[in-house]
């Protein structure tokens, strides 16, 4: 196919603020494909941001973005349906639909997108893609529960069950680990992993758990005031050359980023 | 940490499942079926009645009970006067913008009403009149009362669903405050202030709205519109206008504090405690309307 | 004093902007009724969604307008009956004069002020709430456009209830009005139950008026929603917001329909 030529995820230069607050300064950053690239930076330092910018989610206020070899800077809305519906995602609140079941939102895109080829799925067809995305995720026996009975756990693993439905060709995961024990985040990595395994899609992951986040990915990019200040093989992350990287992957307290920026919710 | 522990207790078969993956038996699964039918059609007619008659009970008691904690924490009047202030502050000066332009557009519709008797019979006294009377005593009143829901019940709704869902009453009790007598009996004083305040200052902006829309519209002297109003009205029908509104206002008070302070269910619990507290707000506007229209006369 | 300036300025700017995305929401719920006829975005509409939603906006409504009308009705005909009694004591008018005004005006703007009430605050709760949870951007992560999988099965529902609703309505405000008159001032029933006054142009003003409001109620309300931020507080603000703009607008549909019907029949109406 000739999009997994082209690089999946490719930001140049690109410019984000809201009101006053500059939360992207001019980011550029490459995904190779097949490449799983974790994103790691500070609360409120825009990780989040990045992932809807990727979709086309949020616009950017300058720069370039391409995503799977089409350049959707200036994109209207209903161009970019046929493109979303190439990538998955999975939400920081795990945005489920409350007024459908379990089984009802991880069918949602595979009703929505068609087939590859763009016919219409049979039911039978979605419900056995949804029982086995379910069985999966360790939730069958809970397809007909209303999102709203399920615990945050639980939530999670219906958010990454719909987020990987469709084999998409890039997956974004905005934090899949926040809020877990640390037993359930690593069965969510081993999930993710033999995922990406099979599907050989892209992926992005969002994630301030730095040490499981290491194991699941091949590089990590770290986000800092606006920039991409390191990238570098996962492996390593912890002596990364920069000062400021390993300050923050080690948890220490003192040192170049003594000065936060003030946090703010939902960045 | 708490949902965690809830995972483990409620869905222990989905935690098993979880551990043996990837090898899993195949369950049989219906196909995918289309949304659920809304509640209320699926249960039979009486059985929905019933619920809502139960509901519809709960919501009148439970504003009776907070109407009793609010008038006994009246009776030593010990008011936490900031909060007074600031919201009498507020809900007056961000109302005034909409109920002046609710009441413009309401007078001059009145007046727009008669327009046909005073294109056809050149009666222009008419026109002052019936516009005046439906201004002062029903049209002003109810209108200006219904924005005022709209803006500032919704709003203190709103503000306090936020504070509940977010645990801050709870944070004002665990520091032995009343929330009621903290929160709730200023915003009470305030909007009954408010309304009335507010509806004399909507009457004349509604007899200005008639008296503009009959000059433009009908070509109705200014001086003639003015003896119209003042031939034909009387300072009762002002006062009928003014204390229907002290009684709105309570209303309108009661029921968006109600329904604050008793939400359930974070934003999405926020967005439907303000949706109850107009609709309840409309319905209690309208029925005292009717009550006092007949006890007065 | 530059302060002040600049702030008035700043909102002014403010509500431009807003103004602009209102009519894209607008045109947009237009455009997606239209889309909605063609195969390829059948599939895209939830299967039942009309029907609920007419459930939701009509069913779930009657019983509201029922008591609100019903109460107005009476306390509208006992106000006039009372004025007249001052003046002339001549009742004999005031059944035709009252369906008169009920059919032209006072029937599909105060069901609609109703309606606004409580319809537009639960459309703009509903999709605000599914605003603040990322619900509407995962919706668009799926290729839906939100405000044809969201707003346009609400505007169709809106626009046929609010229609039938205002006749319900009416209804019930003539025949409580009614019952007012004769056991309150001994008005005789079949003079008040006079229909021969209304004439059909009042009738065209109730159908023009009812649909402009359930067109506007739905959109201004789902536009309230999509602009919903933050968390639990911004719900309340979209829905607060709702509330005031769908009342307020139903009163200037009302005046400039009322206005321009007078102008054009010359106050023969």
């Amino acid at each position: 196919m000739s999009a997994s030529a082209a690089s999946p995820i490719r930001f140049e230069r690109v410019e984000k603020r809201y009101g006053r607050h500059e939360v992207l300064a001019g980011v550029s950053l490459d995904l190779a494909p097949r490449m799983r690239l974790g994103l790691i930076g500070p609360a409120a330092s825009g990780k989040s941001v990045m992932c809807k910018l990727a979709c086309g989610l949020e616009a950017p206020d300058r720069g370039r973005i391409e995503v799977l070899g089409t350049d959707i800077t200036g994109k209207r809305e209903h161009e970019l349906g046929a493109l979303r519906r190439r990538i998955g995602m999975l939400f920081q609140n795990y945005a489920l639909f409350d007024f459908l079941t379990v089984e009802q939102n991880v069918a949602f895109p595979l009703e929505q997108r068609g087939g590859p080829s763009g016919d219409k799925l049979t039911a039978a067809q979605i419900a056995e893609r949804v029982a086995e995305r379910l069985r999966a995720v360790g939730l069958a026996g809970s397809e007909r529960k209303l999102t709203a009975e399920l615990s945050g756990g639980m939530k999670k693993r219906v958010g990454i069950a719909r987020a990987t439905v469709i084999d998409a060709e890039l997956v974004i995961y905005d934090e899949p680990s926040a809020g877990l024990d640390p037993v359930t985040t690593q069965k969510i990595y081993d999930l993710l992993a033999a995922d990406q395994a099979r599907t050989g899609a892209a992926v992005l992951a969002v994630s301030s758990d730095v040490v499981a986040l290491a194991q699941f990915v091949d590089e990590i990019a770290f986000l800092y005031r606006g920039h991409i200040i390191y990238r570098g093989p996962a492996a390593t992350i912890a002596d990364a050359p920069d000062p400021i990287v390993r300050q923050f992957v080690r948890g220490e307290l003192t040192g170049p980023m003594d000065d936060l920026p003030p946090q703010r919710e939902g960045a | 940490m708490s949902e965690e522990r809830r995972d483990d207790a409620e869905a222990p078969e989905a935690e098993r499942a979880f551990t043996s993956l990837p090898p899993a038996p195949r369950p049989r699964i219906p196909p995918v079926t289309t949304a659920k039918a809304p509640e209320s059609t699926r249960r039979g007619l009486v059985a929905s009645v019933g619920a809502s008659t139960v509901q519809i009970a709960q919501e009148v008691g439970g504003i009776v009970v907070l109407t009793a904690q609010v008038l006994r924490a009246l009776v030593p009047p010990r008011i936490d006067h900031r909060e007074l202030l600031k919201n009498l502050y507020k809900m007056g000066n961000r109302s005034v913008p909409i109920v002046v332009l609710t009441a413009f557009f309401a007078g001059g519709l009145m007046t727009l009403q008669t327009g046909p008797f005073v294109k056809k019979f050149g009666a222009t006294g008419l026109a002052g009149w019936g516009a005046g009377y439906a201004v002062l005593r029903e049209i002003g009143p109810i209108l200006i009362s219904l924005m005022f829901s709209g803006r500032v019940g919704a709003n203190n709704t709103a503000e306090l669903a936020t504070m509940t869902v977010t645990e801050q009453l709870d944070g004002l009790r665990a520091l032995a405050i009343d929330p009621v007598r903290f929160l709730v009996v200023p915003r009470v004083i305030a909007m009954m202030v408010m309304l009335v305040a507010l509806t004399v200052i909507g009457d004349l902006v509604a007899l200005l709205g008639a008296s503009v829309v009959g000059r433009i519209m009908l070509g109705i002297e200014w001086s003639s519109m003015y003896y119209s109003f003042a031939d034909n009205l009387k300072p009762f029908d002002f006062l009928h206008g003014i204390y229907k509104s002290i009684a709105f206002g309570a209303a309108i008070a009661m029921s968006s504090c109600y329904f604050g302070v008793t939400v359930r269910g974070g934003a999405v619990g926020v967005g439907r405690a303000v949706n109850a507290a107009v609709v309840a707000a409309a319905v209690s506007i309208m029925l005292l309307d009717f009550f006092l229209t007949y006890l007065t006369g | 004093m530059k302060a002040w300036i600049s702030s008035v300025g700043a909102s002014a700017i403010a509500y431009a902007s807003a103004a602009g995305d209102l009519w894209r929401v607008y045109v947009g719920t237009i455009a997606g009724i239209v889309r909605s006829f063609s195969r390829e975005h059948r599939r895209n509409r939830p299967r039942g969604e009309l029907a609920r939603q007419l459930h939701n906006v009509g069913n779930r409504s009657l019983v509201f307008i029922v008591v609100t009308l019903g109460f107005i009705g009476m306390v509208m005909t006992y106000q006039g009956c009372l004025q007249l009694g001052r003046v002339t004591g001549d009742y004999s008018q005031v059944g035709q004069q009252f369906l008169r005004l009920l059919v032209s005006d006072f029937g599909p703007t105060l069901t609609a002020l109703m309606l606004a009430t409580r319809v537009g605050a639960g459309i703009a709760a509903e999709i605000g709430s599914m605003k603040v949870t990322e619900q509407i951007d995962a919706l668009r992560m799926s290729g839906v456009l939100p405000i044809d999988y969201l707003i346009v099965p609400r505007f169709l529902a809106c626009l046929v209830m609010t229609l039938l609703l205002t006749v319900v309505g009416g209804t019930v405000m003539y025949v409580a009005g009614g019952l007012t008159a004769h056991y309150s001032f001994g008005v005789n029933l079949n003079t008040f139950y006079d229909i021969s006054q209304v004439r059909p142009r009042h009738l065209v003003m109730m159908v023009v008026k009812a649909v402009s409001y359930g067109a506007a109620i739905p959109v201004v309300a789902g536009f309230c929603g999509l602009r919903a931020r933050g968390s639990s507080e911004g719900v309340g603000w979209a829905t607060t917001a709702a509330v005031i703009g769908s009342s307020f607008a139903v009163i200037v549909l009302d005046f400039i329909i009322s206005a321009g019907a007078l102008f054009l029949t010359g106050g023969d109406l």
